[in-house]
């Protein structure tokens, strides 16, 4: 018994010093990269932007304390907006949202002359209210009251008013409190507005039905490439990538995955662009596919809607490795898709597209 | 997403339920509270579409439902209505202390009507009626309102429990008469219907056919 007892203790403390080793060793490592972002890279970004060197170091994640500026820089601004055009926009947000309160109290009173004059609540404001109180619930520091409730509605109220064709769509309010996690507000709108205008988040948040579908024929190529086993499982049991990639692509997997590795995901993103999204997705289903090959449709739309809380980030980055899609590559199937897409649609719903007339 | 018909073997139905309505009437809530019997008050906003299941047995009948949670976002209507293929049943939901939520219900019912799905059984479901204080919608109004579409409604509250089994429960029972009623009104035997048109698990092998009987 007592020898028995003896070699668990020795164990547990070897494991223990395991811990603590690789603990210093990851330490060690976040502080030197720190260093080197700082100090080498950041200070010349345009120039080693695409050295093989920074692109190894990026593929390692960003310490949290540069992830910021680095997203900053490789978001870009092409909009060319600007402080002032922010507050512009950020101003008209605050009185939509101070009018809509006074038109509800209102109508609350049982006014009947408001009632008459016909208040209404403005419902792109209401509907930002709303989500923002239901994003990262479990941080709870974006619901009401809490230190980022008032800046996520400024953000996305912002851009409401900066984009009223587009307005808000649920998932943006994802995107913008990642965004504002890691930046200043200002940063976070500009970052943000740059991020919905990229070819594939607009087609997603304008809700553009037939490149979406474009979007989802080439994720479907690019799984029979990678994993065509567990594509033709997909097939029979009827479960289509439009399903799970919905939630994946319009809140770039803050949701489903921790925090901490949505975050490296998003380092990435922004080092690769949207391939890197495909990558991610066929990374998830490569690293559970024995599982998913066992599954039925039903149990396979639930685990792929609610991954396992606990994923490993070195694991799904080891599979994420695993997938290469070259930017050539994604850019081709994507363009074939899009005209396959192009000949399903009736002519006359296609002439008013803007992105397919072309 | 043809595994969605209709099937059943041995006394064991298998049935595709989605829950629809505005944003943040707690759709997600009700389907946690039916399915796992838990309420949280965490939940963030659905983007596209959750799913659960729930076996129960009613009237000697064992049933095995898919709920399918869609979002609420009216933006997302063109994506989301292209789940309400193959559904057996339509929870259509509202919240009782936001009136616009009532008042779209009939869009929501318009929206099936365009995807061909007055066959599916409906029901309404009052959420959150636990805040009694602040109530918008009036109870008689809205039954009367159920009423004369044909639809029954239970207040519910995903947050206390209340009335949310007693109406799934209803729901699955009006599924299994539609059910009954289809088969025998269907012009050919049931079982021979299209096999290849659904996928199933091992118990639940056999597909009846997907008739509608109205």
């Amino acid at each position: 018994m007592i020898e028995v007892a003896k070699k668990k203790e020795l164990r547990d403390l070897q494991e223990q010093q395991k811990k603590q080793e690789d603990q210093s060793h990851h330490e060690n490592f976040v502080v030197n990269a720190l260093a080197t972002w700082n100090k080498e890279i950041l200070p010349n970004w345009d120039n080693m932007r695409n050295a093989k060197k920074v692109l190894e170091l990026w593929w390692l994640g960003l310490p949290p304390s540069v992830r910021g500026r680095v997203w900053k820089l490789a978001f870009g601004n092409d909009l060319h907006i600007t402080q002032e055009l922010f507050e512009i926009f950020r101003c008209h947000a605050e009185q939509k949202l101070l009018n809509n309160e006074n038109s509800k109290s209102r109508l609350r009173s049982e006014d009947l002359a408001a009632k008459s004059q016909n208040f209404v609540t403005d419902s792109v404001v209401d509907l930002i209210t709303m989500d923002v109180s239901r994003t990262f619930p479990s941080l709870g520091i974006f619901q009401k009251g809490g230190p980022f409730h008032n800046v996520l509605y400024k953000v996305l109220g912002a851009y409401s008013c900066y984009r009223p064709d587009i307005g808000y769509v649920q998932g943006m309010a994802f995107l913008a409190a990642v965004l504002l996690l890691n930046m200043e507000e200002i940063d976070a709108f500009i970052c943000f507005a740059n991020l919905i205008n990229r070819p594939m988040q607009m087609a997603f948040f304008s809700v553009d039905q037939p490149m979406m579908r474009a979007y989802f024929l080439a994720f479907e190529v690019h799984l029979q490439d990678h994993l065509p086993k567990l594509q033709s499982h997909f097939t029979e049991q009827g479960l289509t990538p439009d399903l799970y990639l919905t939630d994946w692509i319009f809140t770039l997997y803050s949701k489903s995955l921790p925090l901490d590795v949505a975050s490296r995901v998003w380092d990435l993103f922004c080092r690769d662009g949207d391939e890197f999204l495909f990558r991610t997705a066929l990374g998830i289903l490569q690293m559970f596919s024995s599982e998913l090959m066992k599954m039925e449709f039903i149990t396979l739309a639930q685990f792929l809607t609610k991954l396992p809380e606990n994923i490993s980030e070195e694991n799904l980055f080891q599979s994420i490795a695993n997938i290469t899609i070259t930017r050539e590559k994604f850019n081709q199937v994507l363009t074939e898709q899009t005209q396959k897409v192009l000949q399903l649609y009736p002519a006359d719903k296609l002439k008013q597209h803007p992105t397919l007339r072309k | 997403m043809d595994q969605n018909q209709n099937c059943h073997k041995n006394n064991e139905f298998l049935f595709k339920v989605l829950i629809i309505g505005d944003v943040a009437v707690g759709k997600s809530s009700i389907m946690k509270r039916f399915a796992e019997n838990v309420f949280d008050r965490k939940y963030g906003s659905t983007i596209g579409v959750d799913f659960k299941t729930k076996k129960l047995k009613l009237g000697g009948k064992a049933v095995k439902l898919q709920i399918w949670d869609t979002a609420g976002h009216e933006r997302f209507r063109s994506i989301t209505s292209a789940f309400y293929r193959g559904a057996h049943g339509i929870v259509l939901v509202y919240d009782v202390t936001r009136m616009e939520t009532f008042t779209n219900i009939p869009k929501w019912l318009q929206e099936l009507d365009l995807q061909d799905y007055n066959c599916t059984v409906k029901i309404l479901f009052g959420n959150k009626s636990d805040l009694s204080s602040e109530r918008d919608v009036p109870r008689e109004t809205a039954f009367k309102y159920a009423d004369s579409n044909n639809m029954f409604l239970f207040e519910t509250s995903a947050k206390t429990g209340n009335s949310v089994n007693e109406a799934f429960e209803h729901l699955v029972s009006r599924m299994l008469v539609a059910f009954h009623e289809a088969e025998s009104t269907a012009t050919k035997p049931i079982l021979s219907g299209d096999l290849s048109t659904c996928i199933l698990s091992e118990q639940e092998k056999i597909i009846a056919g997907s008739g509608c009987s109205c």
